[in-house]
């Protein structure tokens, strides 16, 4: 009986409560749709917005940007003024370099080439995964990248489920007594905190709780000499110096999640599964989670996947101020000291993740979403 | 449906009273921004030092000579403070000014010539949307290394995309209502239909991207700053963030609350600003908002 009435209403309410109302906001794939476009979210991963795009079309999409941006990799460091070589040259050195170095150097990184030889040979590289060699470390990228990528996945990682438990929690809340003074609280107190740039967050934090309360570590990822203690000391270690990174990026996207969940859950109130339950008699507690929440969560999980491929960019912010060794602290390291080369590869790696969670996110909406479903 | 609709409407909570400009979000918004403009402009006259030049001995606490103390060559950090401003709002302006210029000549281009040129925008767009804005502004400041110009230009051109997409799709519904057909029918030509009838109606959507888009710049110009890879000579906010969280064992002397607090302060409440006029004012522009409310 109840199971009917949940699915009847799940049908209905894609009729009803998320169809886009007048006609003057209509029009496919408009991202003024959806509610959490009303208020700032940052334009960083620049999310896709998933429209009602069938999947191959999204692929297609998706393929298209990623060449544009294995292609941007290659030609910028070209189009710039100075190139590769100049950079490199200057680095360190304060002599005029002589024509004959810089004609050597030329022919080794093969930039005496025509344009498109050497996009050729750059894509042919790309695909056996050498990214050249890191002029600071002296090591080949591909390695400095593939020792950073797990750091970066659990500092995003784990914001991200605090980020969904505490911003689903409080969407819940305040969409279920939507107006009352809790309501208002948690909202502005959510858009102050989304106000404040992650890098300055980030300080606030260090300043509170690690220097003036001591509670937490000032930087870095774990303890200079963890490795001689065991394996769950260890484990231990990681978390405690995951706690404030994790919880700075937790809150610069809090807003969104919990805006999301607010809003689909207010768009829930008036249904009639709920009047038909309170009709019954089903505890309040019930009606809130286990059928109103229940039935908005649907654009919460789309949106979910979509702030991941926010979340990445933003990390960079939070890793340098916490000189956490993830793959942003290395882009912004890179870049700062003139590693190309490594900025390069930084560039590609990152840019290529937020690509591929906007995809992903596309995906699962259309497996979920019955309007794209078709 | 409608029945539903019915009772929808008995069991809703008390809707609220109709969106005005008077809404405490736009009166906060828009004393912020205000307040900022009028330090930019006054910054000379409100900055008691040249924020270049050395003013004092370095690193002194605030005193009643140097409210927020001096910075490690001796800059009067309230001074840097007041002309930061200058360099955060020209961005707010002119990176979105630039984004909204492209976005509404390719987005209500594409929307009233239709056909084969806006399926090909629409791709286009597409593809281009999915480019991450902030990696691609990390390389392209440290390729090219110099000041805000490049700061405000990449940020614009990253911009315009999203903005292109919305008044695309608000366009190409406007074009199939009504009154654009007849205005078309009364032989009026594409120029009269953008004037008085396009241009009224985008003109909200615009003003709400543009107020969206220069918080985001703001945010962006600091943060490039912040990695340190703004302009070097610029006194800006994130510049400040950038050379007092360099400084080592800044969190251990009491430089941080003069030093660091402040100008981060700044960046947050330029941000807010900003924030909250976009989320007052979206009620009193957007008139579906009004009646789902």
């Amino acid at each position: 009986m109840v199971g009917t009435d949940s699915a009847a209403s799940l049908q209905c309410r894609h009729v009803t409560t998320t169809g886009p109302a007048p006609a003057s906001f209509g029009g496919p794939a408009d991202p003024s749709d959806l509610p959490e476009e009303v208020l700032p979210v940052r334009d960083l991963g620049s999310r896709t917005r998933p429209g009602r795009r069938s999947w191959p079309a999204v692929v297609v999409s998706s393929a298209m940007t990623v060449l544009l941006l294995v292609t941007l990799n290659f030609l910028l460091p070209r189009a710039m003024p100075g190139g590769p070589v100049e950079a490199q040259l200057s680095l360190g050195t304060s002599n005029p370099v002589e024509v004959d170095t810089r004609q050597r150097l030329e022919e080794y990184y093969g930039l005496d080439r025509s344009l498109p030889a050497q996009y050729w040979s750059y894509l042919g590289d790309l695909a056996r995964g050498d990214l050249g060699l890191s002029i600071r470390h002296n090591v080949p990228v591909t390695e400095l990248l593939l020792a950073r990528l797990p750091w970066t996945v659990l500092l995003v990682g784990s914001a991200m489920a605090v980020a969904a438990l505490v911003g689903l929690i409080a969407g819940i809340h305040s969409g279920w007594r939507r107006g009352s003074l809790a309501d208002q609280g948690l909202l502005a107190g959510f858009m102050a905190v989304s106000s404040i740039p992650p890098f300055f967050l980030g300080s606030v934090a260090v300043f509170l709780f690690a220097v003036k309360l001591d509670w937490f570590p000032l930087a870095g990822a774990r303890t200079t000499f963890a490795a001689s203690s065991g394996p769950l000391a260890q484990v231990l270690d990681v978390a405690y110096h995951l706690v404030l990174p994790a919880a700075v990026l937790a809150l610069t996207f809090l807003l969104t999640l919990y805006l999301v969940m607010r809003s689909t859950m207010v768009g829930e109130l008036g249904s009639d599964y709920l009047l038909l339950g309170r009709a019954k008699g089903l505890l309040e507690r019930r009606l809130k989670y286990r059928y109103a929440a229940r039935n908005a969560l649907l654009p919460v999980v789309t949106e979910l996947a979509l702030l991941l491929g926010v979340a990445v960019p933003i990390a960079i912010f939070v890793e340098e101020v916490f000189a956490y060794p993830g793959l942003g602290r290395l882009l912004a390291e890179s870049a700062f000291a003139r590693d190309y080369p490594t900025m390069q590869g930084c560039f590609l790696l990152l840019s290529l993740l937020v690509v591929v969670l906007n995809l992903v996110a596309d995906l699962v909406n259309a497996r979920l979403d019955p309007r794209v479903r078709g | 449906m409608n029945g539903d609709r019915a009772v929808t409407d008995v069991e809703r909570a008390p809707t609220r009273s109709a969106p005005t400009w008077r809404s405490p979000l736009i009166v906060a918004g828009a004393t912020i921004v205000l307040g900022l403009t009028l330090a930019a402009v006054l910054a000379p006259v409100l900055a008691p030092y040249d924020p270049t030049a050395v003013a004092g001995p370095s690193l002194q606490a605030p005193s009643a000579r140097h409210l927020l103390g001096t910075n490690d060559v001796g800059q009067d950090i309230l001074s840097q403070l007041v002309w930061g401003t200058r360099v955060s709002l020209s961005v707010a302006l002119l990176a979105p000014l630039l984004a909204v210029v492209l976005g509404v000549l390719v987005g209500v281009g594409a929307g009233l010539v239709g056909g084969m040129v806006d399926r090909v925008v629409t791709r286009v767009l597409d593809v281009l949307l999915a480019v991450p804005v902030l990696p691609l502004l990390i390389v392209v400041a440290a390729l090219v290394r110099s000041g805000r110009t490049v700061a405000i230009l990449a940020i614009g051109l990253l911009g315009w995309p999203r903005l292109a997409r919305v008044v695309r799709s608000q366009t190409l519904t406007l074009r199939r209502r009504g009154f654009v057909a007849s205005a078309h029918g009364f032989g009026g030509g594409p120029l009269y239909v953008i004037r008085r009838h396009l241009g009224p109606a985008l003109g909200p959507l615009i003003a709400l991207r543009f107020v969206d888009l220069a918080s985001v710049s703001i945010f962006l110009e600091s943060g490039l700053a912040f990695l340190g890879l703004g302009d070097p000579h610029a006194v800006s906010w994130g510049n400040m963030l950038n050379r007092a969280l360099g400084r080592q064992g800044l969190y251990y002397s009491p430089l941080w609350a003069w030093w660091v607090l402040p100008a981060g302060l700044a960046i947050s409440v330029a941000i807010l600003g900003f924030a909250l006029l976009l989320v007052g004012l979206e009620p009193v522009f957007n008139p579906r908002w009004r009646r789902s409310r």
